[in-house]
């Protein structure tokens, strides 16, 4: 009896939880509608958020995209050429970095750094009283201080997705080219690349890094507005928003991976 | 104030317009290597399987690709209609008598598809049907020499390419025996009415007298056997004694080349005989004195005999007793013989006979002595 009770309190638990969320990013979605047609003193925390979020990684994902594409361009020249399919390469190059890599480490990466950021900070706001300063004076918590997240760091995790293919495809051919012994004119291998690759995989790799980019930002604002009044509890959302974002974003991957071969 | 945080809009602006400026050239490189802008001349052909044929194959001419396959659907003849486009940079190349050709790696390594321009004057135009290498339309156009098919570059494919004629000839030596095959399985069904259905129709009919026909020589040759049975015996016991008549003629003939050889003989018997001085004629010429001579020892010779049958027959008459003397004789040596071996071996007497001494022989070799 005491387990059953015990079954159905979780239940109701998580399904008011899971309530909430959804509303939450119901409110969220609605909000982010009204954004662009409000001119609003959010557009500075979008500004900052696009900074800090955005331009600030572009750095270590300009550096893991070389790293990665150069490795995939030796080891796919290297193996593919001894099965006389070289052309293959360009495939594979394409596959990895524009499709499934350039979004999921980018989101991976602004999860880490913006992701917890933004939990604690809204946590901390939280555990300050300034989210009931901000309704005090009338501005709504959402529009103000979810949106523009939820915008910056979606438009980051486009932005960067798009950096990260261009470092990815052509930084990499840079170094591939002091590694292998026999260097491809670069006319050659942009003709190639081009010539494979599609503008859907282009919008694959942007529609991915879309969808990584609203879980990511949701997640994180959700999980700083969990917090309740302990300081202790800012760096226990903060944890959670990565755990979620982790979890939520090799889900979506799967899920949107699979409506595009489909 | 920071640099980053006094000029946040620029980078920001920058970040983004710079990424977004990237996507479009991205975008725009695409679209141009993938011909988005450039007029494409369409046509069709059909192939009788779509394997190796799919949306997106590219057309190749001398390793250039001149154009792609957009669509492909099975048409009411169960062929398919393959729907492709030319880039405008070939168009000129597609003329009259120009063909497509599906080749299939014979290692597994996939199919190409191969433009071959024809040797019309003007292009064709757009919407027009192309045909295949291996329609008859374009049998006879390669044949003609009227398309501008490059030579094939690789062992294996060069290889085919002399092994192909082959095949067909083949292939249409096979389906002619099938054709005659199937005539002739037709005409003893007995459902042609051709020259082969006659034939067989004739033959038949005559392969159905033959039983009444064979019943008749086997009659005949009944009769024959029986006329002949008595006539083989006659000639057998002939032929017999004409054997043994030949035989006995070769030995005349033999003694008589004997005798022949002896007679030719100068020195034989003839001369011999005839001569007046000779011992025949000595021998003859005596009044039957030799002949009176050679009575008296033939009457002595029988006398000698009759006295000798005489002896031989009280010989035979005594042979009873003489063996019955014989068999006395046996028995008295083998009761001396016991005799004999009972002195042996009683005690009493034993070592009784005396020793000899041996007079050795008087007469020896020189050679028997020793020289000590």
């Amino acid at each position: 009896m005491k387990l059953l009770s015990s079954l159905g309190s979780k239940a109701r638990s998580y399904s008011s939880r899971l309530l909430y969320a959804l509303g939450f990013f119901y409110e969220v979605l609605k909000e982010t509608g009204r954004f662009f047609r409000k001119s609003q003193v959010g557009y500075w925390v979008l500004r900052n958020q696009i900074l800090f979020t955005g331009y600030e990684a572009l750095g270590i994902t300009a550096i893991m995209a070389i790293a990665i594409g150069a490795a995939v361009n030796v080891i796919g020249s290297s193996i593919q050429q001894q099965f006389g399919q070289s052309q293959l390469m360009y495939s594979m190059l394409i596959i990895v970095i524009t499709r499934e890599l350039g979004p999921l480490l980018t989101a991976f990466v602004i999860t880490a750094r913006s992701g917890t950021a933004i939990a604690t900070e809204l946590g901390t706001m939280v555990v300050h009283h300034e989210i009931e300063a901000y309704m005090a004076v009338g501005l709504n918590p959402i529009s103000y201080l979810v949106v523009p997240r939820v915008i910056g760091v979606t438009v980051s995790i486009v932005i960067l997705t798009v950096y990260f293919n261009l470092f990815g495809l052509l930084g990499s051919y840079v170094v591939a080219q002091f590694l292998n012994p026999t260097p491809t004119p670069i006319i050659e291998y942009m003709g190639k690349l081009l010539s494979i690759l599609t503008v859907t995989d282009v919008l694959s790799g942007i529609m991915k890094a879309l969808v990584f980019g609203m879980v990511v930002s949701v997640v994180s604002t959700y999980q700083g507005f969990s917090v309740n009044r302990a300081s202790t509890e800012i760096p226990v959302a903060g944890i959670r928003a990565v755990g979620q974002s982790f979890i939520l974003i090799i889900v979506t991957d799967v899920v949107v991976t699979l409506m595009q071969y489909a | 104030m920071k640099f980053k945080i006094k000029y946040a809009d620029q980078i920001v602006g920058l970040f983004i317009i710079v990424a977004l400026a990237m996507l479009a050239v991205i975008v725009i490189l695409v679209g141009v290597n993938q011909r988005w802008f450039a007029k494409d001349y369409s046509f069709w052909t059909v192939f009788s399987s779509a394997n190796g044929v799919s949306p997106g194959t590219a057309i190749v001419m001398n390793g250039f690709t001149v154009g792609k396959i957009d669509k492909i659907s099975l048409n009411d003849d169960n062929k398919v209609d393959v729907y492709f486009h030319i880039y405008d940079t070939y168009y000129h190349l597609v003329r009259r008598y120009s063909l497509l050709e599906l080749t299939v790696s014979p290692i597994g390594l996939g199919s190409s598809l191969l433009f071959h321009p024809g040797t019309g004057d003007e292009p064709l135009p757009e919407g027009e049907f192309i045909a295949t290498a291996d329609s008859a339309d374009g049998q006879a156009w390669i044949e003609q020499g009227l398309v501008l098919i490059p030579p094939k570059d690789d062992t294996i494919t060069r290889l085919l390419a002399g092994v192909n004629p082959l095949l067909e000839n083949v292939n249409k030596t096979v389906v002619t025996i099938n054709r005659t095959l199937t005539e002739v399985n037709r005409a003893l069904a007995g459902q042609s009415s051709g020259p082969a259905g006659t034939i067989v129709e004739d033959l038949s009919r005559g392969v159905a007298k033959i039983p009444r026909t064979m019943d008749r020589v086997d009659a005949i040759v009944a009769d024959v056997q029986a006329r002949t049975a008595g006539l083989l015996d006659q000639v057998s016991s002939l032929v017999l004694a004409l054997q043994v008549v030949t035989k006995d003629v070769g030995t005349v003939t033999g003694n008589l080349a004997l005798a022949s050889d002896e007679l030719a003989d100068p020195t034989g018997l003839i001369p011999k005989l005839l001569d007046p001085k000779g011992s025949l004629k000595t021998l003859l010429d005596d009044d039957n004195a030799l002949y009176k001579h050679i009575i008296s020892i033939v009457e002595e010779i029988e006398a000698a005999v009759r006295s000798l049958q005489g002896i031989v027959t009280g010989l035979n008459g005594e042979m009873p007793k003489i063996a019955a003397v014989l068999n006395e004789t046996r028995v008295a040596i083998q009761q001396a013989q016991d005799v004999l071996e009972g002195v042996k071996n009683n005690p009493l007497i034993r070592g009784g006979i005396t020793e000899s001494a041996e007079q050795g022989s008087l007469y020896g070799s020189m050679r028997e002595g020793s020289f000590e």
